[in-house]
């Protein structure tokens, strides 16, 4: 599916990313790893967002590199970006609308995907005609993953999906992230801060610091790493 | 962004009612030309006040580019001899090939610069003024077609019935763009991308092109606009000017991207310069109540803000 691929990233002369390869194939993926490692640059760089000086990133075989964002996320690219990046004055029906509108494949299927999406965030049926800059952080973030599952997406990633939550909605969003792993067979790439709950949703993972991978391991593998229990779950 | 009247909206447009009632029996005749004069700054303040909503970008060329319309159709009128209603529909494409060849060259590099969009803007005015001095002079030019100066007599008043194509011309593009920016799916991504265009990007919109059309569709309207401009009007390289002002205020006093207020403040200032011009020797105050009025509603609203 994706494969990242040896991949340099600077802004201006300081390098970011340092020779970074990771893959996603059916299953979920977790990226974890401090402030400033190269999580959001590496997101990033998979939508087009910021373009790599070397190496290569691949999505079913093809390469996105020379694409512009908006024909990357039309390949099946869907990304939850961490400041959530809704249309704030438009209604949440517009917003979940607007997910699926621009996508080829997608435009057809709306009342579908609306099923779908209810059935995860029954609360965002309830909000319909609410403009999305009235919900809430909780509220919004539902309705930033739910627009991205609008596209009908074969690769969903989140960029800190948890962060401004509070705690017991970050577990019931990791649930909601297995649950929609399993009904819709989309692979899951999540860049987090908060492994402890994370480790729940994913099958496997990576450590990146400094904007190079140091480890990558199963989900299992990670919870007991001496590096990981240290660093991410102060054990 | 456009979905509804503001409620500050509904005051003062309230506020004109009462005082077009009183000028439908006090000076009738104010009321009519208003009306179509307002129409007028309507149809050029909309194009300005989209653009503004959804690029960010503030044209202080705008009537300038007004000129350029009614230029071009000057120009096809004398040469082919076509009446100037006609002139409008290939004024149209025109304005359109302007608007992206506009956008290529000049506006895409300023999107995300503020300060430097006014002097590019400004540049332009200045670039297309003095352009039009080179290929077409100074000197005035009308064209004359009969029904220009048709007029209607109501009881004691005389008006002219031309000038109302400007209040119809200002009700189709009003309606229009409502209707372009609500219900087709090139319009609400036009609005997303006004309202956030990163997130335009990653629901795979194509949020460059959106500029360029948005650009260059508001630059077309002007094309016929400029046609219906030059038939009751004569025109040289500088008649934009006072528009780009004009057109410029009106979107400020309706606050930025909120496209009924511009009607409302179009039609407004309209009929109060048409009010002043009803009295005989007191013509040349229209301007400096025009833009006394800005003032004021600025003060008001930092006023108001200071308040709250």
């Amino acid at each position: 599916m994706l494969v990242v691929k040896g991949v340099d990233i600077y802004y201006g002369k300081l390098q970011v990313l340092w020779d970074l390869s990771l893959q996603v194939g059916k299953e979920s993926v977790g990226l974890f790893g401090p402030n400033g490692a190269g999580k959001t640059t590496l997101v990033n760089a998979i939508v087009g967002l910021v373009k790599p000086a070397n190496g290569e990133i691949t999505f079913g075989g093809r390469s996105l590199l020379p694409l512009e964002t908006h024909r990357i996320i039309r390949e099946g690219v869907a990304v939850v970006p961490q400041e959530r990046e809704l249309f704030p004055f438009m209604s949440v029906l517009g917003n979940l609308k607007s997910g699926a509108a621009y996508i080829p494949g997608a435009r057809d299927k709306i009342d579908e995907r609306m099923r779908f999406i209810f059935d995860i965030f029954p609360v965002l049926k309830e909000r319909l005609g609410q403009l999305a800059v009235t919900l809430s952080g909780g509220e919004q973030r539902m309705l930033a993953i739910a627009r991205s599952l609008m596209a009908g997406p074969k690769l969903l990633i989140l960029d800190e999906p948890s962060s401004g939550l509070q705690p017991s909605l970050v577990s019931d969003l990791f649930r909601r992230m297995r649950e929609i792993r399993e009904k819709e067979g989309v692979s899951i790439l999540i860049a987090e801060q908060n492994v402890r709950q994370c480790l729940r949703a994913i099958d496997r993972g990576y450590v990146i610091e400094n904007g190079r991978v140091v480890i990558e391991d199963s989900a299992e593998g990670l919870a007991h790493s001496d590096h990981v229990r240290r660093s991410y779950l102060g054990l | 962004m456009l979905a509804k009247l503001r409620q500050r909206d509904y005051q003062i447009l309230i506020a004109f009612i009462i005082v077009a009632a009183i000028l439908a029996f006090w000076r009738p005749h104010v009321l009519i030309s208003g009306l179509q004069r307002g129409s007028l700054y309507v149809l050029i303040a909309l194009p300005v006040g989209i653009i503004y909503g959804i690029l960010g970008i503030l044209n202080l060329a705008h009537g300038e580019f007004m000129m350029l319309g009614a230029f071009f159709a000057f120009s096809l009128v004398t040469l082919t001899g076509i009446d100037p209603l006609i002139a409008m529909l290939p004024a149209f494409p025109a304005m359109f090939v302007v608007g992206i060849v506009t956008y290529r060259l000049t506006i895409k590099h300023v999107v995300r610069a503020p300060l430097n969009q006014f002097l590019l803007t400004f540049g332009l005015a200045v670039m297309l003024t003095e352009m039009a001095n080179l290929i077409w002079t100074t000197r005035p030019r009308i064209v004359w077609v009969p029904y220009a100066a048709s007029s209607a007599t109501i009881g004691p008043i005389t008006f002219g019935t031309f000038e109302f194509v400007y209040v119809a011309a200002a009700a189709i593009v009003l309606v229009g763009m409502f209707l372009f920016l609500t219900r087709t799916r090139a319009g609400l991504a036009a609005m997303a991308v006004g309202q956030n265009p990163r997130g335009a990007k990653l629901v795979g919109i194509d949020v460059e092109r959106t500029y360029m059309m948005i650009f260059s569709a508001c630059l077309a309207v002007l094309g016929p606009i400029g046609a219906l401009f030059l038939i009751r009007h004569a025109i040289f390289p500088g008649v934009g000017g006072p528009f780009s002002l004009r057109a410029v205020s009106i979107v400020a006093m309706a606050g930025f991207g909120n496209l009924p207020g511009i009607l409302v403040w179009g039609i407004g200032l309209g009929l109060a310069e048409a009010f002043v011009r009803s009295f005989r020797g007191w013509g040349g105050w229209a301007d400096i109540i025009f833009f006394g009025m800005i003032i004021l509603v600025v003060f008001y609203r930092s006023y108001q803000r200071r308040v709250r």
